[in-house]
């Protein structure tokens, strides 16, 4: 028993012990798992700019440099796990901040920790409304947590657009029975009231984590004339509507979440996947010399020939230098000072997806976007070609292209 | 008895004092958010060690109860803005209720149908909290607001020492039960369903009642999760979280409050066990150790087979290779508990806590405490007296088993008072008889009346209730029990504390009665010294005759033995028919069924004689004896009646 | 909702009712000589597939690689009894839930690790264009897994009534204490129960990958359902789980469209337990009698 109670204090002890030389930078999210492959990608791509930074000698706290020690923890997507973990790392007394999270369930969970603690914490790649929603209350004048990923609020607005833009009348809405899913249903019925109710909604439907026959649902839609799916869902039941779609030929095009462009769709939907579109952050194509070295640099060091998830990694990445950026600007590994230093950051950010100017402003209780760094602009449509995504619309292609070519992001 | 007290109950509040001081001292809110969770795990162990442990049956759907208090106590305080209180309640009482409703269809199955049953409900109740957005919220959560405790809001610590309170109290409370009525039932309907209901104990009543305790335990665990997370999910309450309590359970120890306790701090930490590699390395390697150990112990003593002793050795020498060549212990995380679990399982069946307890109990022996004495037997087992009007009366009975007639046609009267002999070649049907009797089966059709009430049929527990008791032929003895237990299970009308009192500890005078009553009993078979003797360590005659003392204690009218004298070397049959007169003269009535024609002879005064499911004859024993159809019966075309008799 | 879209629904439904049918056919076979299930069995259907598309991508022809993903199968079923059952069976308890769940954990992790976390396709020569059939749309991919189902259940049933071996089997199903008195090893007739529902487990692997994808979670709701088909038909039934499995299958279909997605696993899980409460020994099974 004393062994076991001593074993147990030493664990939660053992990270106290550590050198004060360095800036804690705890990195979260579910690497084992269901959503292993966004949490990995974001843990990769992030230690990626970690590992850069420490090889040029670290960021310049003050007088020092000092190397970023990433922390690792492993939420596996449990809500419950997330709420110690946030508990664990904020009550660490030396911890800069804390970057990640993919499922908006464990955000929920465990942000509150943070926030009590002032503890800055960047959302990354999250993108559950809720998230951040949650704050907005005229009781939180002040909000140590802020978002890197294009929230679902953009996301869904895209998605609609796209749809009434490809003179589409009537759509099926089509969701996963998760969390994400059910928000994201939420933000498209909302998006569609918002942008004018062009899109008449002929069928609502939900689908199971692990469903592998969507015929039911699909021809509920099928048979209502539907003219396109808009689809909110994790993972490889995704592929299971594209693979259902083709059975039943429903020869509508299937328009969603970024998770649709994750190798588990991807790959599983195969040629069915074909035309499939979605909202980007970061497009796996070497367009920029920036994005270049990135990708290569990630196949390289995970010895990969593709990113499971590009715009978790991509994200990830950018995050840990709009973090660093924080860091130097404080002059202190103070996790408080640093989330002033977020709220106005002076000098450009050059990133894998753009170079981020101002990302974050002051907290606004009424308005969520202060603390989202993510804008229309910063996102593009992806559409899914033959194994790979590529850019939707050859018109965002053109002006990132422009935009890294020498003029500021925005 | 002090060294007693120190011993049982030193541990204990040791333990718990040491856990309920450690807030004064950390301050660190990781910690206590761990500290905390063991306390909720704790309870919520406990309540599946009731069905793991004490039913003995796989339970599949304790998450579900977690997850239903949960959403009982968060509803309570977002939709109805109810208290602390309020809400733990609620919490307790869905527990209960659905634990209720699940019981009455799941119990009646047993092994892999209950895992499944449960694993369904489990499985349904996802789905509903899942579904029903409307009430709970849906696949987006419910966020919660702890309220105010007692008017006061709780800080961290406040919190956790509510919990250790509640822990503390469940301990207390199940130990309570278990040193109880309760505590021997359970036992008992796991050695044998069978003779637990045809003494009138009620393996479902029991079964039912302890799945229910059990899950509202799981209920108030939810109710305590919902206002430590204060963010509820559906997905949250799954299988994988039910293989991990699994674990918790059986690694800790079944049937053991420590072993729950054990089994939480388990499951609590091990996350950080795995995140943590030299310490990972060092468990492993310990447990590689242990298992090397307790194998070649095993072996030298020869009380395992070598696949038992091998096994964990190789399973914990995977985990030790393992540890070393994997990168990230992390990802193998299921694969680890998988391979703990299957030591454990097949090594130290009886889990961690049970193996130090053996080792314990050696080290500090302790002797129980002394027995009251013996209650008189006037006042345990009055005499009655015998009229010599009838007692049981078979009309035409019959009971077919597709086209086997078994019982075909029985009519017979058992005269009040009498020992009354039913005899018959192999096959002739006495034990369906008796079967059919007792309540086991129920009748083709024919009627039974006991003192001219008509006997219920095809349910032991409600004959038993009628005053009917038996034994029988192949042993049914409750082997774990000790003798002293065996009959104190049966005694019927000595526990009257409704359960929510004896959870409170308000049975234990009651225990001090029904402790004389029984050993009153045991004496009367003579197996009074053998009282704290478990059962399956005494002779075959002792567990002959204990069986006759677990009847008696149902004080009853009438008195079935099922051939109690099969396999009783001569000496011990001497002693049984003795011990029958001595019971004859308080006036029970009793059914002999013997292939001993001498027993029968010395003691019964009818006989009735069955073959082929009918009654070929039937008079005093030396009228049978002289039947020729009796004769031809057992013999064939024998012509000695003599011979016939020794069959 | 037209005629047409229930028709569609209803095909769709039955056609994966019927590889619930073929794991549930596993879990007869083995709880017919041992009154033992493997609740592992979805593991092993999930291991199977992914050694036959590692076999798959190794270059192995397609007809090779059904037998041999199936002899592996095989032989993952006898280290099931091996390691998880026989000494449960040997004490007389029902120690092999708990084993047969704890190897079911060890073979998901141990492939999340060598095979990773992501679902996979499953190449096949089998065509999944549809063909329109009577009004209703219907792949050839669908077609052969009911072909399959029914080529591997006949096979094995003919097995048990033609051959020595198979007529053991029987005879230690029928009366395990009659047939050890006549010489037979209810050990050898239990393992080889095994083997065979390891093998019926790495068929519905192999047949339904190229449908739904090969993933270490592919088969945890495949799982339960077999086992309400199972347990429905009663778990010594025979052809029973054909008939509940095809049910079920379209009931959930019919669930979903009508009732709404999310509620689909409902009826029959309602079902399981009320079936379990009513008739404990299953729609199809045989009674007991209790003796003393």
């Amino acid at each position: 028993m004393i062994c076991r109670r001593l074993a147990a204090l030493a664990v939660i002890l053992l990270p106290a012990i550590a050198s004060a030389q360095t800036v804690k930078l705890a990195l979260t999210g579910p690497f084992t798992g269901g959503s292993a492959p966004m949490g990995g990608s974001f843990r990769d791509g992030a230690k990626i700019a970690v590992a850069e930074i420490n090889a040029a000698g670290g960021i310049q706290v003050g007088p020092v440099k000092m190397k970023i020690e990433p922390i690792e923890r492993d939420d596996e997507a449990k809500n419950e796990r997330g709420a110690l973990i946030a508990q664990e790392l904020a009550s660490m007394s030396d911890l800069a901040g804390v970057i990640g999270s993919v499922n908006t369930g464990v955000v929920m969970a465990g942000d509150k920790h943070f926030q009590e603690k002032g503890i800055t914490k960047i959302i990354c790649p999250a993108a559950g409304s809720k998230s951040m929603t949650q704050w907005l209350d005229p009781k939180v004048p002040d909000l140590s947590i802020f978002r890197f990923a294009a929230h679902d609020g953009i996301q869904s607005a895209m998605v609609v657009e796209e749809a009434i833009n490809r003179k589409f009348k009537k759509v099926m809405v089509f969701f996963d029975s998760t969390n994400y899913g059910v928000s994201g249903r939420d933000d498209m019925l909302d998006q569609i009231k918002k942008q004018g109710n062009k899109l008449e909604i002929v069928a609502q439907e939900k689908f199971n984590i692990g469903d592998k026959d969507m015929t039911a649902q699909l021809l509920k839609g099928k048979s209502a004339g539907a003219e396109a799916v808009l689809i909110w869902g994790i993972g490889p039941e995704l592929a299971a509507v594209s693979n259902g779609m083709a059975k039943i030929g429903m020869k509508v095009p299937l328009i969603g979440g970024w998770t649709l462009s994750m190798s588990n769709y991807i790959d599983n939907a195969g040629k069915n996947g074909n035309g499939t579109l979605m909202p980007q952050t970061f497009i796996e194509e070497p367009i920029t010399p920036k994005a270049k070295a990135f990708i290569d640099a990630y196949h390289k060091a995970y010895s990969v020939a593709r990113i499971a998830s590009p715009v978790s990694a991509a994200q990830g990445y950018d995050a840990v230098y709009i973090f660093a950026a924080a860091v130097k600007q404080a002059g202190t590994t103070d996790s408080r000072k640093i989330k002033l230093a977020l709220e106005d950051l002076k000098e450009p950010v050059p990133g894998v997806i753009t170079t981020w100017v101002k990302p974050y402003a002051k907290w606004d209780p009424n308005n969520v976007e202060s603390h989202e760094a993510f804008r229309r602009e910063q996102v593009v449509m992806g559409m899914v070609k033959d194994g790979a995504v590529v850019f939707g619309n050859d018109a965002d292609r053109q002006r990132l292209k422009k935009a890294a070519a020498g003029t500021k992001g925005r | 008895m002090l060294r007693r007290l120190v011993l049982t109950r030193g541990p204990e509040l040791a333990v718990l004092g040491f856990l309920a001081a450690i807030p004064l001292f950390v301050t660190n809110p990781y910690a206590l958010g761990l500290l905390t969770l063991l306390a909720i795990y704790g309870i919520l162990l406990i309540g599946l060690d009731v069905t793991v442990g004490y039913l003995g049956q796989v339970n599949l759907s304790h998450v579900a109860f977690l997850g239903l208090g949960a959403y009982a106590a968060g509803l309570v305080v977002v939709r109805l803005h109810g208290g602390f209180t309020f809400s733990l309640a609620a919490a307790t009482l869905v527990g209960l209720v659905f634990g209720g409703l699940l019981a009455f269809p799941a119990l009646r199955l047993e092994g892999p149908q209950f895992a499944l049953a449960t694993l369904s409900f489990a499985t349904l109740t996802a789905t509903a909290l899942n579904e029903l957005e409307a009430l709970t919220g849906g696949a987006q959560g419910l966020s919660i607001l702890r309220p105010p405790f007692l008017g006061h809001p709780l800080s961290a610590s406040g919190f956790f020492w509510l919990c250790l309170a509640l822990f503390a109290l469940v301990w207390m409370a199940m130990r309570n039960l278990l040193a109880s009525q309760w505590g021997r039932a359970f036992e008992a309907l796991r050695d044998s369903p069978i003779a637990t209901d045809a003494m009138g104990v009620g393996t479902y009543r029991h079964k039912v009642a302890a799945f229910a305790l059990g899950s509202a335990l799981g209920g108030l665990a939810g109710g305590l999760y919902a206002l430590n997370f204060l963010y509820l999910q559906p997905q949250s309450y799954s299988y994988d979280l039910m293989v991990i309590l699994l674990l918790g359970v059986v690694l800790g120890g079944r049937m053991s409050l420590w072993g729950a306790f054990l089994g939480a701090c388990l499951v609590v930490l091990l996350p950080n066990l795995l995140s943590n590699r030299l310490l990972f390395q060092v468990f492993s390697g310990l447990g590689l150790l242990l298992a090397a150990y307790s194998g070649t112990r095993g072996l030298v003593k020869k009380t395992t087979r070598p696949f038992q002793a091998l096994a964990p050795v190789v399973a914990m020498g995977l985990l030790v290779v393992g540890g070393l060549k994997v990168q990230n212990t992390e990802d193998w995380r299921k694969a680890i508990f998988a391979l703990m679990l299957f030591s454990v399982v097949v090594g130290l069946p009886e889990g961690v806590m049970g193996f130090a307890a053996k080792a314990l109990s050696k080290l500090f022996h302790l002797e129980p405490p002394a027995l009251p004495p013996a209650a008189s037997l006037d006042e345990v087992l009055p005499a009655r007296a015998s009229d010599g009007s009838s007692l049981l009366r078979l009309i035409d009975l019959k009971q077919y088993f597709g086209g086997v007639k078994a019982v075909d046609g029985v009519s017979m009267n058992v005269v009040s008072g009498a020992i009354h002999g039913l005899i018959g070649p192999n096959g002739s049907g006495k034990s369906t008889l008796v079967n059919v009797v007792s309540g086991l089966y129920t009748p083709t059709s024919g009627e039974m009346t006991l003192r001219g009430r008509l006997l219920p049929t095809g349910s032991l527990m409600r004959v038993a209730g009628f005053g009917v008791a038996r034994t029988f032929q192949n042993l049914q003895i409750f082997s774990g029990l000790s003798a002293l237990d065996n009959v104190m299970v049966a005694l019927r009308g000595a526990y009257r504390t409704p359960m929510p009192l004896v959870l409170l500890g308000a049975a234990r005078g009651e225990e001090r009665k029904a402790q004389a009553d029984a050993l009153a009993l045991l004496e009367l078979t003579g197996l009074g010294v053998d009282a704290r003797t478990p059962a399956k360590d005494l002779t075959y005659g002792s567990q002959r005759l204990l069986e006759i003392a677990r009847a008696l204690a149902r004080r009853p009218e009438l008195l079935i033995l099922d051939e109690p004298a099969a396999g009783l070397a001569h000496p011990d049959v001497m002693r049984l028919v003795e011990i029958i007169r001595r019971i004859a003269s308080r006036g029970v009535t009793m059914i002999l069924i013997e292939h001993h024609m001498d027993v029968v002879s010395e003691l019964c005064t009818t006989v009735t004689v069955l073959d082929g499911g009918r009654v070929i004859a039937e008079g005093t024993p030396d009228e049978v004896k002289r039947h020729p159809k009796v004769i031809e019966a057992y013999l064939g075309q024998a012509p000695a009646a003599g011979a016939a008799a020794e069959a | 909702m037209t005629a047409a879209v229930l028709a569609q629904v209803v095909v769709s439904g039955a056609l994966m009712g019927l590889v619930y049918a073929l794991v549930a056919y596993g879990f007869q076979l083995t709880y017919a000589t041992s009154k033992s299930i493997n609740f592992g069995q979805g593991e092993l259907v999930m291991v199977s597939a992914f050694v036959s598309l590692s076999l798959v991508n190794a270059g192995l022809p397609y007809g090779l690689v059904l037998p041999a993903g199936m002899l592996f199968g095989a032989l993952l079923g006898l280290f099931v009894e091996r390691a998880g059952v026989r000494l449960a069976l040997e004490q007389k308890s029902e120690g092999w839930i708990l084993m047969t769940i704890i190897l079911g954990l060890f073979f998901l992790s141990a492939a999340e690790n060598v095979w990773g976390r992501d679902d996979r396709p499953f190449p096949t020569p089998i065509s999944s264009d549809p063909i329109h059939l009577l009004g209703v749309d219907i792949t050839p991919l669908e077609i052969s897994v009911a072909v399959g189902v029914f080529a591997v259940m006949g096979l094995v049933e003919l097995f048990k009534r033609v051959t020595l071996l198979g007529k053991a089997f029987e005879a230690v199903s029928a009366d395990r204490d009659a047939a050890e008195l006549m010489g037979i090893s209810a050990r050898r007739a239990i393992m080889l129960s095994y083997g065979l529902s390891g093998m019926v487990a790495a068929l519905a692997g192999i047949l339904v990958s190229p449908i739904t994808t090969v993933g270490p979670t592919m088969s945890s709701t495949l799982i339960l359902k077999a086992f309400s088909v199972a347990v429905v038909a009663g778990l010594d039934s025979g052809f029973g789980v054909v008939v509940v499995g095809i049910l079920l299958g379209a009931l959930e279909a019919v669930t979903s469209l009508t009732v709404g997605s999310g509620w689909r696993e409902a009826p029959g899980l309602v079902l399981l337990i009320l079936a379990l409460a009513v008739r404990p020994t299953g729609v199809f099974g045989k009674a007991t009698i209790r003796k003393v």
